[in-house]
């Protein structure tokens, strides 16, 4: 044994644990890409759906259950073929933590000069609501629990409004991001499950915030 | 770089200047009070204020007795003590010449918060606006938090309060905080909702948070304007100006003051625990 020899590394277990180390690396590394990979970057919405730019998709999906409504409202006909926008009777979106359920008001806005009640029975319903003076008592689909604070003002802002690439007219793939395309459905359905994971993946992917009282009240 | 080797990236950096720099924190803001004792005239409003603002159970003296109390933020009293060589009408023990002197006593959001690492399940942490978080959702009611806490401002829901809102009562609870149901921890939050609604507000008209934006209720009900809530690192903010005034630093157990006459002080200050509220001595005429 040479005395150069024995001059030793403090640290014997260097190369054992840079080697350690590397192949860990390469693990995460491999790991991440195929990620990346499942996630094909970003995440059509549908097979041939548009996306939002600068935003990461969520990917999760839940059956909803059918919940009956006073009225089968059809989103499928109304945002899908006539192509309204979101916003229009979900107005409250843009600047309120809910995005609102329409006043009977804004249906008859339309439905006193299209589509009237005399051969349609569902929008016969409408207007007898309507001349009675009553709001069909739609019940609630996608429900938020109490002890969150979730501000969907916030969300049309980043996504929405303050993306360069996004126009007002593109609302629905926004929306789509938390609600599923509701083109797909009649009758409004859960179509994500909207559970903190859920927020937290996407908050992660598109850089929310990640502190516990932002979402948490 | 949302990724997991980000994640760890930033994991990495924040633990290292923790350890060279002693509990460091990326604050965004960090928020904190001054209280005027001088000011306090001992009403309560504050305290009223907080059961408004703060959906707080009302719990009845039984249970008040039994120190099962609800209340976020306490008026506490002090008495002189009676001078007993006074040959005076007023030399009884039990009571003293002039009146008392009142301490509102709320979780002080110690930057060193003694409740913090003692909870087994982290549901109680400081938030980048520095303010100490209770996370309701999280707590599993060990109560370890509120034995550690030496100001004894955290209170412990043993029994669900629907009683304290009989309806129509219910209809004025606010929908901007969560209704905490049995076993749960809670405490001040120095109106953590409103921080947020600013913060939205600011957001949709497009600048920065400024100073005078988030009044907390007590700060906003205080007839004698006692309390003050602010941004102390917003050198312009009103409340930084009075600490500096006060000569009073965060971030050490012992003030060295060059005037020792100026009222400022923090309680406890010597438990090294680096509360966020200040408070002005009150003076009397001897």
């Amino acid at each position: 044994m040479s005395p150069d020899r024995r001059k030793r590394s403090p640290f014997p277990w260097i190369r054992t644990i840079m080697a350690v180390g590397v192949v860990g690396a390469l693990i995460v590394l491999g790991g991440q890409m195929l990620e990346h990979e499942r996630r094909g970057g970003e995440s059509p919405m549908t097979e041939s759906g548009p996306r939002v730019p600068n935003a990461v998709f969520p990917t999760d999906t839940f059956a909803g259950k059918d919940i009956a409504q006073p009225i089968n409202y059809s989103h499928k006909l109304h945002a899908g073929d006539l192509g309204i926008n979101c916003l229009y009777c979900h107005t409250y979106a843009r600047r309120s933590k809910v995005a609102g359920i329409p006043p009977t008001s804004k249906c008859m806005g339309c439905h006193t000069a299209v589509a009237t009640a005399d051969d349609k029975p569902e929008i016969a319903k409408l207007s007898a609501m309507w001349e009675s003076g009553q709001s069909p008592a739609w019940n609630k689909v996608n429900d938020m629990p109490d002890f969150v604070h979730f501000s969907h003002e916030r969300h049309l802002q980043k996504f929405l409004f303050d993306n360069p690439d996004m126009n007002i007219q593109d609302s629905r793939e926004v929306c789509a991001m938390c609600h599923g395309d509701m083109v797909e459905v009649g009758v409004a359905k859960k179509m994500r499950p909207l559970t903190m994971g859920f927020c937290n993946t996407c908050h992660e992917n598109n850089d929310g915030p990640a502190d516990c009282t932002r979402c948490h009240k | 770089m949302p990724s997991l080797l980000g994640n760890i990236f930033k994991g990495w950096t924040d633990y290292s200047k923790g350890v060279e720099e002693g509990g460091h924190h990326e604050y965004e803001h960090m928020y904190a009070m001054v209280i005027d004792l001088d000011l306090c005239t001992g009403c309560n409003a504050c305290s009223t204020a907080c059961y408004a603002e703060n959906n707080l159970a009302v719990v009845g003296e039984d249970k008040f007795g039994a120190r099962q109390a609800m209340h976020w933020m306490r008026i506490e009293r002090y008495f002189d003590e009676p001078d007993l060589d006074k040959t005076e009408a007023t030399t009884d023990a039990d009571t003293q010449s002039r009146g008392a002197s009142f301490l509102p006593m709320m979780c002080q959001h110690c930057n060193a918060a003694p409740c913090e690492p003692v909870c087994p399940v982290g549901a109680t942490y400081h938030t980048v606006d520095g303010l100490n978080a209770q996370v309701y959702n999280r707590c599993i009611g060990s109560r370890y938090c509120a034995n550690n806490c030496p100001f004894r401002v955290r209170y412990f829901n043993f029994y669900d309060n629907a009683e304290s809102w009989p309806a129509p009562m219910d209809q004025q609870l606010n929908p901007d905080l969560s209704v905490r149901s049995k076993g749960v921890m809670e405490k001040c939050s120095m109106c953590l909702q409103r921080t947020r609604a600013a913060r939205d507000t600011a957001k949709r008209e497009g600048r920065e948070l400024k100073d005078g934006d988030i009044q907390t209720a007590c700060q906003q009900t205080c007839p004698t304007s006692a309390i003050l809530f602010g941004d102390l690192l917003d050198e312009d903010s009103a409340i930084s100006k009075v600490w500096k005034n006060h000569q009073v630093k965060l971030g050490t157990y012992k003030q060295d003051k060059e005037n020792p006459e100026l009222r400022g002080y923090r309680i406890f200050e010597e438990l090294n625990v680096d509360t966020k509220v200040l408070y002005l001595e009150r003076v009397r005429e001897v």
